[in-house]
């Protein structure tokens, strides 16, 4: 369980975060939803410790990592899909793909990743060995998705994942992100834009305004509360 | 002709020293941005650390390893040390700070080992390689240093290319930040980067000493002509760096030899400018402009 | 972008005043000072003097135009010096520094070889008396040639000129969008810059009474560099405490080495050695120069002494005409 509890972050003055507090179930998807400037990459970025916060804790299980540097987290099993640019061009997206998957001790573990990730994204496939810079948008978004799931973590921040995927091929990756938190019992907190498409598949969200917590329920009674989608989903 | 031939290998030994040091320098710049001014003096201690074992009694082999082993040492540690505190501030700081390694190093040589020039010993004949009746001006000792450098760079290649640590290690020089949420530790990566080019370094001391003789100052000239020849391949390109440094082991042989050789440094001079009017970023960098 | 705004003459005019007054102040302190002092601290403030012309023109191309030369100003001639960045350029000119003391020895007959040149320094004038120390009229000349630099760069850094160098330091695309023509600008910086390093190296050649190619070479640059960082990059104050830093840590350092007893080959070398670990120190220690540590310890007594915080955060812009 990932539990956030009174987080705060500042840059200088400018307060990003403030008081956050939520916690996320194994097995289970959290949207966070909310306008430019919400808060919403900070909150990640703050929990994969690539930003340091000024009060509050993150909890992986009961273990304070709001300290840790952030390849310790990393290890600790929490994968970060950034949002844009997530890919290492000069590398080919085998290479890429290989780095996701360099935590494991197993090498047969490690080529089962591999074909794995080729199996759901077909076109990374045909590129195994081209330079990741040669990818399109949507490809190098699906081969920093690919990658973190190759490291076979126990949470996933996902950050706008939907940036630059067509809908087919976005729905295919969040079916199969799905069947994880099913199967694996996966944890995933995905940052949203387009509130309408994660709250249908998160089972809680949460809406920041100006880095604060306006909304905590469940998505399905989010989804259908009027007043909050127009004040803060715009839909 | 013969005297074309002479210069021809003449320029590729020495280019494939300077072509070490070209490397050494690259491999620092793309892990962590910095010129590396100190490069020649780390080379020039380490060096004086392998006299230093011969003449304790260690055999030949002993001390050349020595000198490798220390340079790996010193690189990992002037970047653990010195290099990471200062490594967001503006580059020409860290400029300064190779600078005063670079000083501090020829000046604590000398209190250590006495600043006298002294000779080194090459590990195999330096006189021509005999062909039947022919004398070829290609000295066993060449032949040494060719394969040597060859040698550490398919070593380095494999090592870059075939193995997990390598790619960890490329990935932290192009990005550390995703590299870190990868789970690599970068860290790591950088020192041990600034290890194995200063390793490379250390060789391309010991095996141009023989040439030079030894006193504190003499990487310098070596350390101009590794950069050039960096500077000439494109600082991001370890195949640009062999290729700039081999480049400018032809072009000082061929100046020296048919316009004097008090003309050598200014010919590759004229070169470095001509290439770098025509691509000002080197002729192996294919990235886009870094923006600074 | 402040570029074009500043030809408002009605802020022009009162600041070269302010400057000139500071001169003039600074030019009766020094003579007063030189005065007092021995030929041989004579001869140094010269030197001092003598580098922050150099200095402080170095200054100009490297902390405010975000020029790195190492070789400084001849690569201007070939034209290709406004192509080049960061360390291409670095490179460029580090081998130019190199060559060109080559290129010197080889048409010895022209420069005079490896010897070089010998140079009278002109004697004192008449009028100051006969037993007037020559070193105190070179400290007077050289003192004279560098506060007439000084308030140059200063007007020149806050004209319209000035502006455009440190708009292409910082954003050399932004630059160029607000009309400003950036390898132009890059070429003028090298020009001031190499005008003031030609001034420092005659006053040099008169103050050794020598001038060789070697004296000139890479180390020089390289010392005119350590002086601009460690005195403040891109501040004209720093261009003075870097120089002083040149000119005082060798003259200490070589007392201290032949005052203790050492054996040669430790004593020789123990002034570089200090020199080389100042500079790392000074990295480690105060990034931002001299200039930018004092500054630093001026925020805080003033918060401290005051209990409100300044106006000001971290280092100020040396030009800043509030912040000066």
């Amino acid at each position: 369980m990932l539990e956030i509890t009174n987080l705060t972050v500042a840059y200088g003055p400018i307060v990003a975060l403030d008081n956050v507090s939520f916690s996320v179930a194994d097995g289970s998807i959290t949207a966070v939803l909310g306008a430019n400037g919400a808060g919403k990459t900070t909150l990640v970025r703050t929990i994969s410790g690539l930003v340091r916060s000024r009060a509050g804790s993150v909890r992986l299980d009961g273990r304070d990592i709001s300290r840790l540097a952030p390849e310790a987290i990393a290890r600790l099993g929490i994968g970060h899909v950034p949002e844009g640019r997530g890919v290492l061009a000069e590398l080919t997206v085998e290479e890429n793909l290989r780095l996701g998957g360099l935590s494991r001790a197993d090498r047969a573990d490690r080529q089962a990743a591999l074909s794995e990730a080729y199996e759901l994204f077909m076109p990374l496939a045909q590129r195994r060995h081209l330079p990741a810079a040669t990818l399109s948008g949507g490809e190098r978004q699906m081969l920093s998705i690919a990658r973190a799931l190759a490291a076979r973590p126990r949470v996933l921040l996902l950050d706008e994942p939907s940036l630059g995927l067509a809908g087919r091929v976005l729905t295919q990756i969040m079916a199969r992100i799905k069947q994880l938190v099913e199967d694996r019992k996966l944890s995933v907190l995905l940052i949203e834009q387009n509130a309408r498409s994660a709250l249908s598949v998160a089972d809680d969200a949460v809406v920041l305004s100006l880095g604060r917590i306006v909304a905590h329920d469940r998505a399905q009674r989010l989804a259908s509360e009027e007043g909050l989608r127009h004040a803060y989903l715009g839909f | 002709m013969q005297r074309f031939i002479v210069l021809t290998l003449n320029g590729l030994t020495e280019g494939s020293i300077y072509a070490a040091m070209a490397l050494a320098l690259v491999m620092i710049w793309r892990a962590t941005q910095v010129v590396n001014f100190a490069q020649g003096a780390m080379a020039m201690f380490t060096t004086y650390l392998a006299l230093f074992s011969l003449e304790r009694g260690a055999p030949y082999w002993m001390a050349f390893l020595v000198a490798l082993l220390c340079g790996l040492l010193l690189g990992g540690v002037i970047e653990r040390v010195l290099v990471r505190p200062v490594e967001s501030a503006p580059p020409l700081n860290i400029v300064i700070l190779t600078l005063g390694v670079l000083l501090v190093l020829e000046a604590v040589a000398p209190m250590i080992f006495g600043g006298q020039i002294r000779s080194f010993p090459a590990a195999f004949s330096i006189v021509g390689i005999k062909l039947g009746s022919l004398q070829v001006p290609f000295s066993a000792f060449d032949l040494f240093t060719l394969a040597s450098v060859v040698f550490l760079m398919v070593l380095l290649l494999l090592l870059f290319q075939k193995t997990d640590l390598g790619l960890r290690m490329r990935a932290s020089a192009f990005n550390a930040e995703v590299s870190r949420l990868l789970g690599i530790r970068v860290g790591r990566m950088l020192t041990l980067g600034w290890a194995l080019a200063s390793l490379v370094g250390a060789l391309s001391g010991l095996l141009i000493a023989p040439t030079l003789l030894l006193y504190p100052t003499y990487m310098d000239q070596v350390l101009v002509f590794g950069f050039t020849g960096a500077i000439l391949g494109g600082l991001d390109s370890p195949p640009g760096a062999v290729v700039g440094g081999l480049a400018m082991g032809f072009s000082l042989s061929y100046v020296g030899g048919y316009f004097g050789s008090d003309l050598e440094t200014v010919g590759a001079l004229v070169i470095l400018v001509a290439v770098l009017m025509v691509r000002p970023r080197g002729l192996f960098t294919l990235r886009a402009q870094r923006v600074v | 972008m402040a570029i074009r705004l500043a030809r408002w003459p009605s802020r022009t005019t009162p600041t070269l005043g302010r400057h000139l007054a500071l001169a003039v102040g600074a030019a009766i302190l020094l003579l007063l000072l030189s005065s007092q002092i021995g030929a041989y601290d004579d001869y140094n403030l010269a030197e001092v003097a003598i580098f922050v012309i150099a200095v402080a023109g170095l200054n100009v191309l490297t902390g405010v135009n975000g020029q790195l030369s190492l070789g400084h100003g001849a690569l201007m001639a070939i034209g290709a010096a406004a192509r080049l960045r960061g360390p291409y350029l670095a490179g460029a000119t580090l081998a130019l520094a190199v060559g060109l003391p080559q290129i010197a020895t080889r048409y010895s007959h022209v420069f005079g070889g490896e010897e070089g040149l010998t140079v009278t320094p002109p004697g004192p004038p008449d009028w100051l008396g006969a037993d007037f120390p020559p070193e105190r009229w070179m400290a007077w000349i050289a003192i004279a040639a560098a506060l007439v630099t000084i308030v140059l760069l200063a007007n020149l850094l806050q004209s319209s000129v000035g502006r455009s160098f440190k708009a292409v330091r910082d954003h050399e695309a932004a630059a160029a969008l607000a009309g400003i023509d950036v390898a132009r600008t890059q070429v003028h910086a090298f020009v001031v810059s190499s005008a003031c390093a030609g001034l420092a190296g005659s006053l040099f050649a008169y103050w050794s009474g020598l001038t060789a190619p070697a004296g000139f070479g890479v180390a020089l640059s390289l010392q005119l560099l350590s002086a601009i960082v460690i005195g403040g990059l891109g501040s004209l104050s720093g261009a003075v405490w870097g120089s002083i830093i040149l000119v005082i840590i060798p003259a200490l350092t070589g007392g201290l080495a032949s005052s203790l007893s050492l054996a040669s080959s430790v004593a020789n070398n123990l002034p570089l050695a200090i020199y080389g670990s100042v500079l790392v120190l000074a990295m480690l220690l105060v990034p931002n120069g001299i200039d930018g540590g004092l500054r630093r310890l001026l925020v805080l007594a003033r918060t401290r002494w005051t209990g409100a915080p300044s106006t000001h955060k971290g280092v100020v812009d040396w030009d800043d005409p509030s912040g000066g």
